[in-house]
């Protein structure tokens, strides 16, 4: 059998093993009665309203900012792509937490200023804060796009009397536009299967009711309501698969001379996006660490998340490289690609109800780091697969090709081409997949081995106990690992980007 | 809850542990912990939420005080660990020994499906009256209160029929998201049926606020932003203890869902000794003591004192509900939703 055969084998067993728990979740949902039907109509409403405008201000955000960090002559650019892609260190319950305890009658910041200040909730807060949250998804996406262009076309266009932004809306954009959408793609499958932020900010969305559903033991309409969710995260990815990759030959990048009132503007912008989504939860958990001290918190929580973090991750990847390869090589695993991203799409409380189901009958995996493991695979394989895909898509063909037609076996065209070259994309994939499951917390909570503590459980516990304060420590330390993953993330970028301009 | 009282509670135990508690009170005729055999082997613990940690605090003495025990806890949300422990119990695994819960509906399902254990005698007879340890041993309680701010109002002025608060012109304050309130709007639903609790829902949705919890309820009352609300007994009390001066009474209503009394407990799963050994370690006088003197709740153990602040039981008349069937929560969430108040 050829490797690419290999792969694509391998890839339908790992869809195989996601579209298990989508098994369990229809068993669960049989004895269901449907007397949802009005609310769901609200429901689907609310969840697609704050997707897309999640999507639109991730995308108004985040492809100026690419295009900015990319090509403009912007003083501290590399510092500037680093803390704007920070945002994805703050899991977007402790960012909803902040907003909410820091707006509105009697939160923090409203006291301080003295001033009558909204309370951040609701459709308009969710979207707000989901927004600040995942926009660096797109920056990311649409800049690793950028990078792969050729900026002769954009000059040619420019030579030709086409104004700037012109040039850049008409030459560049179309040919990012994959990467764009690639991003919002993240995106929406975030906010769709993101829980703490709606329920913080009381918004029905799916993932809110499900968890209402569950804990009125209403778990065969939790059941249900998740399949619909699915349904609606298959749509999207049916349509992303729409969007058709335009491949060139990448040549030589580029920097714009600014005028200084638009630069300016530019780095105000970026700098208030800053203070919103990172200073603003780093002080309301500085301010509660003050008031409270630091007393309760165990190290050895840290030890433990970041163990199964990169047990999650190294795994994660390792499974991701036959589907993205796969992916690559045919229509088949292309489908197969297509369905590893449904685990996205799957709000962890029903990924963790669903293995639990399926943990019993393994009675050897229940209530093990291995089957804790697996669930972080499901649900972040598809940050993994992208991450890889991104590198491969841009080079590899000729490559390959090349090296085939010289004689090297595909194992050796594997070990020699493909794998070094999708480094950066596998290191980049990993470190998403580190920041995910570190701050997962519904699942963990469910498939943990007993008395198996991470920082995410212990927040919740001390959340549960109203003892906010010692939430303080766990959640600082949980965006600090979590910077240290953006960092390596950002670097891996910035490697790919030096290889590839030499 | 208040931060202060929880860290000062820490510290009690810390300070005191259950030994030197021990010594400084005889009066009551519940067991002390020195009365008890120390337990050993292995024991694991489903423990569904702590209020205000406190739970926990309990936890940590009984393993000091019992080196030879090998104590597991899970802990997770009690909604989840009652569909874990039914999801195992179809598959014929057995992980866990007890499940003390805050809830008694998740305690119900559990009892539904046949897991538990029958309850020994000897942890039946210490419960107080009027409760009962018939399918899991109640350990703590709760009551429904309407905490109401004397400068706005008078205590005359507040009805005794929670079923009046919907056409009072009173200016009210709830928390619908919050389990304690839907109990206890599934024990109206039991006791007036359906069509008064929408209306009831209805009518009091016409001049409520909503808050985040019931804590935040309370602090409404004291604030003055309402003139009443709808909580459990325990937070007005806590927010007293930190605030004495706090402008904030309790009211209670005359035998119906406003005045319902609901207790967490434990359920015996396996048949562990050491199981119902935790549950009698959780009945002692130290224990019980503990959680109505730190966290306000009602003990659930002959003998032991209420918590300061709640008048004697006998002036309360809580409704007659079987707290088993507050499990049946969803026809009372799908009238909330009827109602628009979810």
């Amino acid at each position: 059998m050829t490797p690419s055969r290999v792969n694509v084998w391998l890839s339908g067993l790992v869809a195989a093993v996601i579209l298990a728990p989508v098994a369990v979740l229809f068993m669960l949902s049989l004895s269901a009665d449907v007397d949802l039907a009005g609310q769901i109509a609200a429901i689907t409403v609310n969840s697609l309203a704050l997707a897309l405008l999640t999507v639109l201000g991730s995308v108004a955000i985040g492809v100026p900012l690419a295009l900015v960090t990319s090509y403009a002559d912007l003083p501290g650019r590399r510092f500037w792509v680093a803390t704007l892609s920070a945002p994805l260190a703050v899991p977007s319950y402790l960012g909803a937490f902040a907003f909410f305890a820091a707006f509105g009658p009697g939160g923090e910041l409203s006291v301080l200023s003295g001033l009558p200040l909204p309370p951040v909730k609701g459709l308009a807060g969710a979207t707000l804060v989901m927004t600040l949250y995942t926009f660096p998804f797109v920056l990311l996406s649409t800049r690793a796009a950028l990078a792969g262009l050729d900026v002769s076309v954009l000059e040619a266009a420019r030579t030709l009397g086409m104004p700037l932004p012109m040039a850049l809306w008409k030459v560049v954009l179309p040919r990012v536009r994959n990467g764009i959408a690639a991003g919002a793609l993240l995106v929406a499958l975030y906010t769709l299967s993101d829980f703490g932020t709606p329920a913080l900010l009381q918004l029905d969305t799916f993932t809110r009711v499900i968890f209402v559903e569950y804990n009125a033991f209403g778990l065969d309409r939790a059941a249900l309501l998740s399949l619909q969710l699915l349904g609606f995260v298959a749509l999207i990815l049916l349509l992303e698969s729409r969007l058709r990759a335009s491949r060139e030959r990448p040549g030589r990048t580029m920097t714009l001379k600014l005028p200084g009132a638009i630069k300016a503007l530019c780095l105000v912008a970026a700098s208030v996006i800053v203070l919103a989504a990172l200073v603003l939860p780093v002080a309301i958990f500085t301010l509660w660490l003050v008031r409270d001290g630091a007393v309760g918190f165990d190290p050895g929580y840290l030890l433990n998340s970041v163990y199964v973090s990169l047990l999650a991750a190294v795994a994660t990847v390792l499974v991701a490289l036959p589907v993205a390869f796969a992916a690559s090589a045919g229509r088949l695993g292309r489908l197969f690609e297509r369905i590893t991203y449904l685990g996205f799409g799957i709000p962890g409380i029903v990924l963790g109800t669903a293995l639990v189901y399926l943990g019993l009958q393994l009675s050897f995996l229940y209530q093990t780091v291995t089957l804790l493991v697996v669930a972080y695979v499901i649900r972040f394989l598809p940050l993994a697969v992208g991450a890889v895909r991104a590198t491969l898509a841009r080079r590899n063909n000729d490559l390959t090709g090349a090296a085939r037609s010289l004689g090297a076996s595909s194992f050796e065209v594997f070990r020699r081409i493909s794998l070094p070259l999708s480094l950066p994309g596998l290191v980049a994939g990993a470190a998403l997949v580190f920041l995910e499951a570190m701050r997962e917390l519904p699942a963990t909570l469910m498939l943990r081995p007993t008395g198996f503590e991470t920082i995410g459980t212990y927040l919740w516990r001390t959340y549960e106990a109203g003892y906010f304060g010692r939430g303080a420590i766990p959640g600082l330390l949980l965006m600090l690992v979590s910077a240290v993953a953006v960092m390596m993330m950002v670097l891996g970028e910035g490697r790919l980007s030096r290889r590839h301009s030499r | 809850m208040d931060r202060r009282t929880l860290l000062k509670s820490g510290l009690a135990l810390g300070l005191l542990g259950p030994a030197r508690v021990l010594a400084a009170s005889q009066e009551a005729q519940a067991l002390s912990v020195d009365a008890l055999p120390e337990l050993k082997g292995s024991l694991t613990l489903y423990l569904g939420r702590g209020e205000g940690g406190l739970y926990e605090t309990l936890i940590e003495a009984i393993r000091k005080r019992n080196p030879q025990l090998d104590l597991n806890v899970r802990r997770g949300p009690s909604a989840s660990l009652a569909n874990t422990l039914v999801a195992e119990h179809q598959a014929g695994v057995q992980r866990a020994d007890a499940f003390w819960s805050i809830d008694a509906s998740s305690l119900g399902l559990v009892v539904d499906q046949g897991m538990a254990r029958a309850v020994p005698e000897a942890l039946r007879a210490p419960v107080r009256e009027p409760f009962s340890a018939d399918a899991w041993v109640p350990i703590s309680g709760r009551i429904r209160t309407l905490p109401f701010n004397p400068q706005r109002v008078t205590a005359e002025r507040l009805p005794d029929d929670i079923m009046a608060f919907a056409d009072s012109d009173l200016k009210l304050g709830w928390a619908p998201a919050y389990g304690a309130f839907q109990s206890f709007l599934t024990a109206m639903r039991l006791l007036e049926g359906e069509q008064r609790t929408l209306e009831w829902l209805r009518g009091v949705k016409q001049r409520a606020t909503s808050y985040a919890g019931e804590f935040g309820v309370v602090m409404a009352v004291e604030r003055g932003e309402i003139d009443a609300g709808f909580a459990n007994h325990y937070y007005t009390l806590r927010l007293k203890q930190g605030k004495p001066s706090a402008s904030v009474a309790l009211g209670f209503t005359d035998g119906d869902a406003g005045s319902l009394v609901n207790a967490s407990g434990v359920a015996l799963l396996s048949d562990n000794p050491a199981a119902a050994g935790l549950v009698r370690y959780l009945q002692t006088q130290q224990a019980q003591r503990f959680l109505a003197e730190e966290a306000f709740e009602l003990p659930m153990v002959k003998g032991v004192a209420m918590p300061a602040g709640l008048p004697p039981m006998s002036d309360i008349n809580p409704p007659q509900v079987e707290l088993s069937q507050l499990a049946d929560l969803r026809p009372t969430l799908a009238l909330m939703r009827e109602a628009g108040v979810l």
